[in-house]
């Protein structure tokens, strides 16, 4: 035989198409079994169909419920107020911190270095962090005693377990500022000198070369970001619950109270307050990629 | 002139300022970064540490004891969470490694839909998906069992894997692998020998995250490990409500492995554009 | 609106580095005059552009537009426009939008932007591209339009950093071309950075070539060929014949042959330089015999190698020529084409 034969053997050989499909598979079958199967599930019990109690209905009585429950609509409008505030403030901070750290060598490694550092703390260990340091007896509530500003505990402002969800919001700010921070300063990094030392001999001050320059720059990153963040502190369970108020609670905890009730039948009204909140992160997503389309362009 | 005096800048004059400006801001990110640790840190070796004193009035290490204690559930917490992170890691990485090939070097008819579905676990909570997930895994056995939680963890760390392995892999040049070909190499060794170690440092920053992602995990463990699956950040979270300095003990417990980890793959880490797009979670 | 551009003993010196990138450069650039500042990488040619640019600070000496200062001004204010090697075009706006962005700065009216724009795109034979994307267009154009975004501004001078290094040979001379008309044309102080002595040549009025952050010699591109002030500047511009020896009255003692010198030598001279082109053949003033040690055919002219008195002297000679090896072979060196130049750089 020729020399060819000697490559690859004689095998038959996959199709291109058949290849692909056998790459994909293993991840294919964990997500739709896995996920696409936990979400149907998921999706059929909000409609009343638990077999574990023998209930074979279909029907919308869970939602009906759930939009009767007078807690439903105050951990709506938390969830979605914490979620918005967080995303807004971690991005800003991110923008300012990076714009910041970039400007020196040093500044950059030394910034990416803790910014890194601090996305290996789980959220968990961030919320513990955060009821020792932000509580009426915390930590800062004692310096501000020491300095004489709040003689006692109830001085210093209830920020933990509050309305307002301020401690859960600076929690996810700690811990989202770095994440955002991260992507910002790569994208900062990957030239964007030269663009602006451009556009100051043509005339653009600082404003303006942020505007024009940086931002379009940065925008696809931290777009993609904020949507991960935002999805993240709408839907979590463990910063809330430990950090808030029984009641509000945001929507998560309240699903997951309701799913534990000894009820068995609060079941479904848990099933339909997951089917919400995963509705309105799918919907966020597909406007943020609509948005992303059509005002980003620089992506390769 | 007059006008040029306006618009001075008087840039030498502007250093040693410049400088004290440069170290504030440095000085206040440093320490906003730190500061939310120094109370962890100092609860965890506190007796009694009551308001108003800004130090504890008396110090001990009963609560380390308590961790490092054989007969305490710490440590059989630790090696569980340490097992199940790493089988995720694992198995995560290597699928995410053959799907995130696929998904960037061949193009495909449904390739748009392929990646939704591999985005979509990335967005939908993990609440809901365990949730769904838990009356099937009953039903299955898998509830209150390790492989159980292993498996639902796999449901956000795989896409995740597979997008870092993906725009790791669309920015290979298939040509070396080619060129491994003719010059005598199986598909197998040419993969082995040429493409792994190229992607590799990629595939260890995805895995590494991975693990961070199923190591930090507390609603999916708890729902599908019914509480019987007992991993570091359940325990934590019981003490939380209950005893504060061992709380902070395991907190610090529970952020050495990843400090160990982003230490030793800091090396990966730098270097071209951050592939983290799961961490929001972590 | 062009000024005239004076440098004065303009220094950059980097932190934890000894020896200066630009050491006491003073040039004066007349309005209206296109100037190359010539030389290879990392000679501190682009840092001087930058500097006059603004976009970096000198640590000593002064930078004037029209005999004012401009060192304390910021570069937004300067009113130097600058092209860089790559076109830095904004990718997330269209070619009309990015040609407009500085008249955008400065909130000209819209109107009178668009108008603008249009000639201007117009002048780089570019006409009707205001609405593509810069990924649409070529290489060459995208550096046309990066041309034009700097020109639409009127700047008093316009800076560019070697802006046609990176398109291919048949490109670059359509660049040269429309830079220099368009240069006649608007009239605007131009000052250029590049490393290929050829198109400085071509395109400047005057070249100041930089060695090593020191400025070697400031004249018209014929004089770097005919009266180069050192060996290194010789050598820079491809001069290779380089015989040493000393100066004796009107004469230059060497190995080779006592040479007649028609230009008057420095005393210090000791390095007589002829350009290969200019060696002769055949009996007369300053002839000498040689033998050849090879030659080498390049389509258009042959490369010759001779020894003579343990000197290697190169020479070009037709195509059609031929100079067998180890033959003896009559040279003479021109007196009015023979330069002597001091072995070392002049300092400063």
């Amino acid at each position: 035989m020729d020399a060819l034969s000697s490559l690859g053997g004689n095998r038959p050989r996959l199709s291109p198409r058949a290849r692909t499909w056998l790459l994909l598979s293993p991840a294919l079958a964990v997500i739709v079994v896995l996920f696409l199967g936990g979400v149907f599930f998921g999706i059929i019990q909000s409609l009343n169909y638990l077999p574990l109690i023998g209930q074979y209905d279909l029907n919308l009585d869970a939602y009906a419920q759930m939009l009767a429950d007078p807690a439903f609509g105050p951990s709506l409008i938390l969830s979605v107020w914490i979620a918005f505030a967080a995303t807004f403030l971690s991005a800003v901070l991110a923008i300012a911190a990076s714009l910041f750290l970039r400007q020196t060598s040093v500044g950059r490694r030394l910034g990416t270095y803790l910014f890194q550092l601090n996305l290996a703390i789980p959220h968990i260990v961030g919320a513990v962090a955060m009821l020792l340091l932000l509580s009426q007896s915390g930590l800062i509530s004692r310096l501000t005693h020491a300095v004489g500003l709040t003689p006692d505990t109830s001085s210093f402002p209830a920020i933990v377990n509050d309305r307002w969800g301020v401690a859960i919001i600076a929690e996810y700010v700690w811990k989202e500022v770095p994440f955002i921070g991260v992507v910002v300063l790569a994208a900062l990094a990957g030239g964007t000198r030269d663009y602006e030392d451009l556009a100051r001999t043509l005339g653009a001050g600082w404003r303006q070369r942020f505007r024009h320059v940086i931002l379009p720059f940065i925008a696809p990153g931290v777009l993609s970001t904020s949507i991960i963040v935002f999805a993240f502190s709408f839907a979590a369970y463990e910063v809330p619950f430990l950090l808030g108020q029984p009641y509000p609670a945001t929507l998560s905890v309240l699903a997951y109270l309701s799913y534990t009730n000894v009820d068995l039948n609060a079941r479904s009204e848990a099933q339909a307050i997951n089917v919400v909140i995963a509705l309105i992160v799918i919907v966020l997503t597909v406007v943020y990629l609509r948005l992303s389309n059509r005002y980003v362009r620089t992506e390769r | 002139m007059s006008a040029d005096s306006l618009a001075l800048v008087a840039r030498k004059a502007d250093r040693p300022r410049r400088r004290l400006r440069d170290g504030l801001g440095f000085g206040t990110l440093m320490l906003a970064l730190a500061l939310p640790l120094v109370p962890v840190a100092v609860w965890s070796i506190s007796a009694t540490w009551f308001f108003p004193d800004v130090v504890p009035t008396r110090f001990s290490t009963r609560s380390w004891e308590y961790v490092l204690s054989p007969d305490a559930k710490v440590i059989p917490a630790f090696l569980t969470s340490l097992t199940i992170a790493l089988a995720v890691s694992v198995i995560a990485g290597l699928i995410g490694l053959s799907a995130g090939r696929a998904l960037g070097l061949h193009s495909f008819r449904g390739k748009r839909i392929v990646y939704f579905l591999v985005l979509a676990p990335e967005i939908v909570p993990p609440l809901t998906v365990a949730m769904g997930n838990q009356v099937a895994f009953i039903k299955l056995g898998l509830a209150d069992t390790i492989l159980g939680v292993i498996l639902v963890q796999l449901v956000p760390t795989i896409p995740y894997v597979t997008l870092v392995m993906s725009a790791v892999y669309s920015n290979y040049d298939l040509n070396y692998e080619d060129q491994a070909r003719v010059l005598g190499a199986s598909p197998l060794r040419a993969f082995f020998h040429v493409t792994l170690p190229a992607v590799f440092p990629g595939l260890v920053v995805a895995a590494l995250f991975a693990f961070l992602i199923a190591w930090s995990e507390y609603i999916m463990t708890l729902l599908i490990g019914g509480g019987v699956v007992k991993t570091l950040p359940l325990l934590l979270f019981s003490f939380a409500t209950s005893d504060l300095s061992i709380a902070s003990a395991l907190c610090l417990l529970c952020i050495l492995p990843a400090i160990v980890i982003l230490v030793l793959s800091s090396r990966y880490l730098s270097g071209g554009r951050a592939n983290i797009g799961g961490f929001g979670r972590l | 609106m062009s000024v005239q551009v004076n440098l004065a003993e303009l220094s950059k010196v980097y932190p934890k580095t000894e020896t200066p990138s630009v050491d006491r450069v003073s040039l004066s650039i007349e309005a209206g005059s296109l100037f190359a500042l010539l030389g290879p990488s990392g000679c501190g040619k682009t840092t001087t552009l930058k500097m006059i640019a603004g976009l970096l600070d000198p640590t000593a000496g002064e930078i004037t537009f029209d005999g004012r200062s401009v060192v304390r001004i910021p570069p937004e204010r300067r009113n130097a426009a600058m092209v860089f090697q790559k076109p830095l075009l904004f990718p997330h706006m269209t070619i009309g939008e990015n040609v407009a962005f500085g008249l955008r700065m400065k909130h000209v009216e819209r109107g009178v932007i668009r108008e603008r724009v249009g000639k201007m795109l117009d002048l780089v034979r570019l006409p009707g591209v205001e609405n593509r994307r810069p990924g649409e267009l070529s290489g060459g154009q995208e550096q046309r339009v990066s041309l034009a975004r700097a020109l639409v501004t009127s700047p008093a001078v316009l800076l560019l950093d070697e802006p046609l290094s990176q398109l291919d040979a048949n490109l670059r001379i359509e660049m040269r071309d429309l830079i220099r008309q368009i240069q006649a044309e608007l009239g605007v102080t131009t000052i250029f950075v590049t490393h290929d002595q050829e198109e400085a040549v071509m395109l400047a009025d005057r070249i100041a070539l930089m060695l090593d952050g020191r400025l070697m010699q400031v004249d018209t591109p014929a004089s770097f060929y005919e009266r180069p002030s050192s060996i290194a500047v010789a050598r820079f511009f491809g001069a290779r014949n380089f015989i040493p020896g000393r100066v004796s009255g009107s004469r230059f003692q060497s190995s080779v042959a006592e040479f007649e010198v028609a230009h008057p030598a420095p005393p210090d001279g000791t390095i007589l330089t002829i350009r290969q082109e200019a060696i002769a053949l055949g009996p007369g003033p300053n002839a000498f015999t040689a033998t050849v040690r090879r030659s080498m055919y390049l389509g258009t002219m042959l490369r010759v190698w001779v020894d003579t008195g343990g000197v290697e002297v190169e020479f070009t000679a037709a195509p059609g020529d031929q100079f067998p090896e180890g033959s003896e072979v009559t040279l003479r060196f021109p007196p009015e084409h023979v330069w002597v130049v001091p072995a070392a750089e002049p300092d400063a």
